[in-house]
């Protein structure tokens, strides 16, 4: 399909330079393109070039992020999504060429937070390593338990929601469902990881309690958005799920 | 039963009625003939001695025979009614001419009359017996064309070929005196028993059977005998039975064999049965030959239609493919030549150009692959309730560098969510979106409406671009059309946008129709059926 999203502003800031990053990649051309351009633009990058090889340097180097093909020659790359995740929140991106909805799915679900399909441009690939890396960074929440994503604040003590500073009326499912996705903004939630965090185990096949739930959310926030801010704020992400757009807090 | 090992024995005329081969029943026939012709004459002869004695005075009743030769003529047949003409002549010589009990006739004048009635006997004789067989056979011809006209219709109103010839089977074991009656269809290796009238019984197999020779060249369908000489064929078929087989035969193409069982007591199938089972073997055959060449055609469409896929398909892509190859190719191979003394800014709109022609390429690559997943019938839509705005906004949101300072008016309203699959729905929208992008120009505005419609959301997509002509409307769905004398965009597509839209609203249950927009352009429209409200908590 078309269309790149518009790469992140500040894409080298602060939090993310320097951070150490591990590229598992077993098409050694397309590795070492990644792993340049990252290089270049203040990363720190290790490679590995099958699952065994990763899983070596995920324990000597315990980096930041790890970029991930599922397709690797010696073990699948799911190896490796649950190695890191049985002892670490370590983001992790996949980079895959299978794109079915299924594989997504299945990658997300064994703890993955994001996933980019080949063929890709390095400018996303960019931007979706920064919003993980920013995410991982701090907590989501400041010292008094506020969430702040763009113009929408979440005051998690006292549940309330404000745009641009101004509060809105939620129901309690409403709040619950925002209050999880600001909570991890840039990372790919899927459908049955939010129906399971707001509603429970036994909804997440009820895939439609979360459409009509997210668009009365969008209309709510922007029916108190005059200025339009919050327009693509919640990102659908077509048979996966959603993604809450990273952005920098606005007062 | 095939030519393998099989040898002619004897063949016999079978349509005039002599065979070589009397059989139990022929001769039980013309016992009973015989019988019948004998009591007339008996009666007769009784008859002409009560009215030629001296009590009733009658000089000449020798014509009261000519009743028993019509009798026998209509009962038995030509030969019977000869037959007993000469009996008649001659028992009346002998018991009512003088001299009494010897052939010889004393008075000339007697031997007129009786030379008259010799004559007069044998042409009433053979004139009604001959009337009663045209009748009788008229009788068998109804008959047979009732059963043809039978098959016929089976064959017409049957849905399968199979079906027709299990009822056929019954027919032909009801119309003639076989006993169990199949179709077996052979292609050279396997049999196949299409119709059986004793169904799940074994097929009997014999040493010797009867096969209907009926010859292109007008002859008359005869039966002829014929061995099966091939090793480990273990005749099954009890010894008081006989198998007849008749080719099914179209277009000089052996497809199968009627096959029947009889009992051997039965004798020859008469000409009347070996007729209809010729003309019902003629009418399978023909119709088993249809449906092959029916087959074969399909498949011929299919293969000529892929392979005419196949073409465009080459075309468009040693075009579209090749097209930004070239410039990457073209791109690269100047940035890695040290010849070339580049400026940053030259450097970087090279590396630019490659990415710009890659991201075409790859998009060409996604159009191929969803187009293969149609054609492929490897669809499996995931169909849930959805929200046709929050479908619509992240397209338009993606969408956004194509934009180009166009407005895209958004009129959606307050819909109710559609039974639709969310990946191809928004893969639709986005075609059609780049579809409305590309092929207007700047300026010109587009818009997404949507209706509710009946039982259906109505999602439209229109521009205010150059249009379609209203000849080249219905060739849009087709693969790789592009509107002929149009100026390519920037972004030229493969012609494929739309036939995946199809596709893919098609999979999903709903409709695509296209048509002019009251902005100028063209106006598709996708019509998707409402999806239940669901409950939410």
């Amino acid at each position: 399909m078309t269309g790149r999203p518009p790469a992140a502003p500040g894409e080298a800031d602060a939090r993310a330079a320097g951070a150490q990053l591990l590229v598992v990649e077993d098409d050694d051309s397309t590795r070492g393109s990644i792993a340049a351009n990252l290089t270049a633009h203040g990363y720190g990058v290790a490679e590995a070039g099958g699952a065994a090889e990763a899983i070596r340097s995920w324990e000597l180097r315990r980096p930041d992020l790890v970029i991930l093909d599922l397709g690797l020659p010696d073990r699948d790359g799911s190896v490796v999504v649950r190695r890191v995740r049985a002892e670490a929140t370590t983001p992790i991106l996949i980079l895959s060429a299978r794109d079915t909805e299924r594989d997504k799915v299945d990658a997300l679900e064994a703890g993955a937070d994001d996933y980019v399909t080949k063929p890709f441009g390095m400018a996303e690939l960019r931007a979706r390593v920064a919003a993980l890396l920013r995410r991982a960074a701090g907590p989501a929440a400041d010292a008094e338990g506020i969430i702040s994503v763009g113009p929408v604040a979440i005051d998690l003590a006292r549940r309330v929601v404000t745009v641009h500073g101004a509060p809105v009326e939620l129901t309690a499912h409403e709040y619950e469902l925002l209050k999880v996705m600001l909570s991890q903004p840039g990372r790919l939630l899927t459908k049955g990881r939010l129906l399971r965090a707001v509603w429970g185990t036994a909804y997440d096949q009820e895939a439609h309690y979360l459409h009509v739930y997210v668009s009365r959310l969008r209309r709510k926030l922007r029916a108190a958005d005059p200025s339009d801010a919050v327009r693509g704020l919640i990102q659908a992400e077509p048979g996966i799920g959603y993604r809450v757009r990273h952005e920098e807090p606005r007062s | 039963m095939n030519a393998d090992g099989a040898d002619m024995r004897s063949a016999s005329a079978a349509s005039s009625g002599r065979g070589l081969r009397v059989s139990m029943g022929d001769l039980r026939a013309a016992g009973r003939a015989g019988l019948v012709s004998a009591a007339a004459l008996a009666a007769s002869t009784a008859a002409v001695g009560v009215l030629e004695s001296p009590a009733v005075g009658i000089d000449d009743a020798s014509p009261l025979y000519l009743v028993a030769v019509a009798a026998t003529g209509i009962l038995h047949g030509t030969r019977a009614a000869l037959v007993s003409a000469l009996a008649a002549f001659a028992v009346y010589d002998v018991l009512f001419t003088e001299p009494r009990l010897t052939f010889s006739v004393a008075d000339p004048r007697e031997w007129l009359d009786l030379l008259l009635l010799l004559f007069v006997a044998l042409v009433i004789g053979r004139l009604v017996a001959r009337e009663t067989e045209r009748a009788r056979e008229a009788d068998g011809r109804a008959r047979e064309a009732g059963a043809l006209f039978g098959i016929s219709r089976r064959l017409a109103a049957e849905p399968t070929l199979r079906g027709a010839a299990s009822t056929i089977v019954g027919d032909l074991a009801g119309a003639t005196r076989m006993i169990r009656v199949w179709i077996s269809l052979h292609d050279g290796t396997s049999h196949d028993v299409i119709a059986d009238t004793t169904r799940g019984e074994p097929i009997p197999v014999a040493a010797s059977t009867w096969t209907l020779m009926t010859g292109g060249d007008g002859t008359a369908p005869h039966w002829v005998a014929i061995h099966s000489a091939a090793p480990g064929h273990r005749p099954t078929i009890p010894p008081e039975m006989e198998l007849w087989g008749v080719p099914l035969k179209a277009d000089g193409v052996a497809l199968g064999t009627l096959w029947s069982l009889r009992p051997r007591a039965s004798g020859m199938p008469g000409p009347e049965e070996s007729r209809l089972l010729a003309a019902a073997a003629n009418q399978l055959a023909l119709a088993l030959r249809r449906e092959q060449l029916d087959r074969d055609a399909t498949e011929a469409e299919i293969v000529r239609q892929s392979d005419t896929l196949k073409s465009a398909l080459l075309d468009s892509v040693s075009h579209d493919l090749r097209t930004p190859l070239a410039s990457i190719r073209a791109a690269a191979g100047s940035l890695t030549d040290p010849a070339v003394a580049w400026t940053d800014d030259e450097r970087r709109a090279a590396a630019r150009e490659i990415d710009a022609e890659a991201e075409r390429m790859s998009q060409l690559v996604q159009s191929i692959l969803d187009l293969s997943r149609i054609q492929g019938g490897a669809l499996q839509p995931e169909l849930e309730a959805l929200d046709p705005v929050e479908v619509v906004e992240p397209v338009i949101e993606r969408l956004e560098p194509l934009r180009d300072g166009r407005s895209i008016l958004v009129e959606l309203g307050a819909l109710p969510p559609v039974r639709a699959d969310a990946v191809l729905l928004d893969t639709v929208l986005a075609n059609l979106l780049e579809n409305a992008l590309r092929h207007s120009t700047p300026g010109t505005p587009i818009r997404v409406g949507g209706d509710v419609r009946g039982g259906t959301v109505e999602l439209v997509v229109e521009d205010g671009g150059p249009g379609v002509p209203d000849e080249a409307l219905p060739r849009l769905f087709g693969k790789f059309y592009r509107v002929p004398g149009r100026i390519r965009g920037s972004r030229p597509g493969l012609g494929i946008g739309l036939s995946i839209v199809r596709g893919f609203v098609e999979a999903m249950g709903g409709e695509v129709s296209v048509g002019q927009s009251p902005l100028g352009g063209l106006r598709v429209s996708v019509a998707l059926p409402i999806a239940p409200e669901p409950p939410v908590p």
